[in-house]
């Protein structure tokens, strides 16, 4: 098999073989190919951050949707400081913190389902059928506390848990993002931990 | 350190199940159209909300109402300090007036003494009007209106027009 045939070699003339950099300048010039480029490439992570926040799924179709709206209008401000991608996130950061904030703690779960890769993750599988005290207690039951005790965190500490313990994010990135620096985000990601396993003791025991 | 997440690891595999929540097939198919469309919308509409705009060109004003809509308390501690701050206002601007009066009344009588002082002196008089001009004996302070706060003169004031005439004898 040749390189051609295993990886297309990237057109930067079209929007998708571009550098972030570049769909940036296009689309500060009103260009929506670049633009849609853009959103393709963080719709995933912007989504699943606001989903994992709100643990709603129309909630967070359409802050998502808002999130890139604003940056679109928002572009000729972008001042290049920090890459795009910190960028959106921090707009879909701020938006969805706001929108929590006005709900309150009025919280409605719109869950979505777990993918078929869930019942073959043995680590989970581990934890719900030889340590919990409740065997009989399925993935959806899991999945249902485990947004509830999220849920009864405060916003920063929750986003904090889900940007570094969901998403993967280094505590670097979330302190840009979140614009604050890193101890506060290393004591809030401590304390957070904390609060979730007192809640969630039955499944989650200190080693 | 390592002790504090050792604790956590039992935590951090369940908080994998989270990864495992996707929405529904399909969906990221259309999300970028969505947007995009929502966009051209937007442009074709023209205008967008009087709110929009601020929140691009003045976030912190937007964040400031939105601290409103938030916390009901801090609309009743915004809307009392500003009580506060009218009726300092009108208590300062009420003892600027006062002082003002007090001023006026001094330099009334001041300013009367010194007119009758120079009616009182005939030589003068008669000296200017043996060389054919009549001038006003008051001082030229006389002519001067008193200025009020208001920068209007002060009714009842000394206030009198010079005049230049020659006499025919």
């Amino acid at each position: 098999m040749t390189m051609s045939e295993t990886e297309p070699i990237a057109d930067s003339s079209t929007p998708t073989g571009m550098l972030e950099g570049d769909l940036v300048k296009h689309a500060r010039r009103g260009d929506l190919a670049a633009y849609d480029e853009l959103v393709k490439r963080y719709q995933e992570r912007i989504y699943a951050t606001i989903y994992h926040m709100t643990s709603n799924h129309e909630d967070a179709n359409d802050l998502a949707q808002d999130s890139f709206i604003k940056a679109f209008q928002a572009l000729k401000s972008f001042r290049g400081g920090s890459s795009f991608y910190t960028w959106i996130y921090r707009i879909a950061v701020n938006k969805t913190i706001n929108f929590l904030k006005q709900r309150k703690n009025k919280h409605h779960f719109s869950l979505n389902d777990l993918d078929f890769n869930t019942e073959h993750n043995p680590d989970l599988v581990a934890l719900i059928s030889h340590k919990t005290p409740f065997r009989e207690a399925g993935l959806t039951e899991l999945q249902k506390k485990l947004n509830e005790a999220l849920m009864k965190l405060s916003e920063p500490h929750r986003m904090v848990v889900v940007l570094h313990d969901v998403q993967g994010q280094s505590h670097e990135e979330i302190a840009e993002i979140m614009d604050c620096n890193i101890g506060t985000v290393r004591s809030r990601l401590f304390y957070a931990r904390q609060q979730l396993q007192g809640d969630l003791a039955e499944y989650a025991k200190p080693a | 350190m390592n002790q504090k997440e050792n604790n956590f690891e039992e935590l951090k595999r369940l908080l994998k199940l989270k990864q495992h929540e996707v929405p529904p097939p399909g969906y990221f198919n259309h999300f970028s159209d969505h947007v995009v469309s929502r966009i051209r919308a937007g442009e074709a509409g023209g205008s967008r909300s009087m709110m929009e705009q601020l929140e691009s060109s003045a976030p912190w004003v937007v964040n400031f109402l939105r601290i409103f809509e938030t916390r009901p308390g801090v609309v009743g501690a915004f809307a009392t300090s500003l009580c506060l701050l009218l009726v300092l206002v009108v208590v300062f601007a009420e003892r600027a007036d006062r002082a003002s009066k007090t001023l006026l009344t001094i330099s009334e009588p001041a300013a009367a003494g010194s007119a009758v002082a120079s009616m009182t002196s005939p030589s003068l008089v008669a000296a200017s009007e043996s060389s054919g001009i009549v001038a006003s004996t008051n001082p030229v302070t006389s002519l001067q209106p008193v200025a009020t706060l208001f920068g209007q003169p002060a009714s009842g004031s000394i206030f009198q027009q010079a005049s230049f005439a020659p006499v025919s004898h």
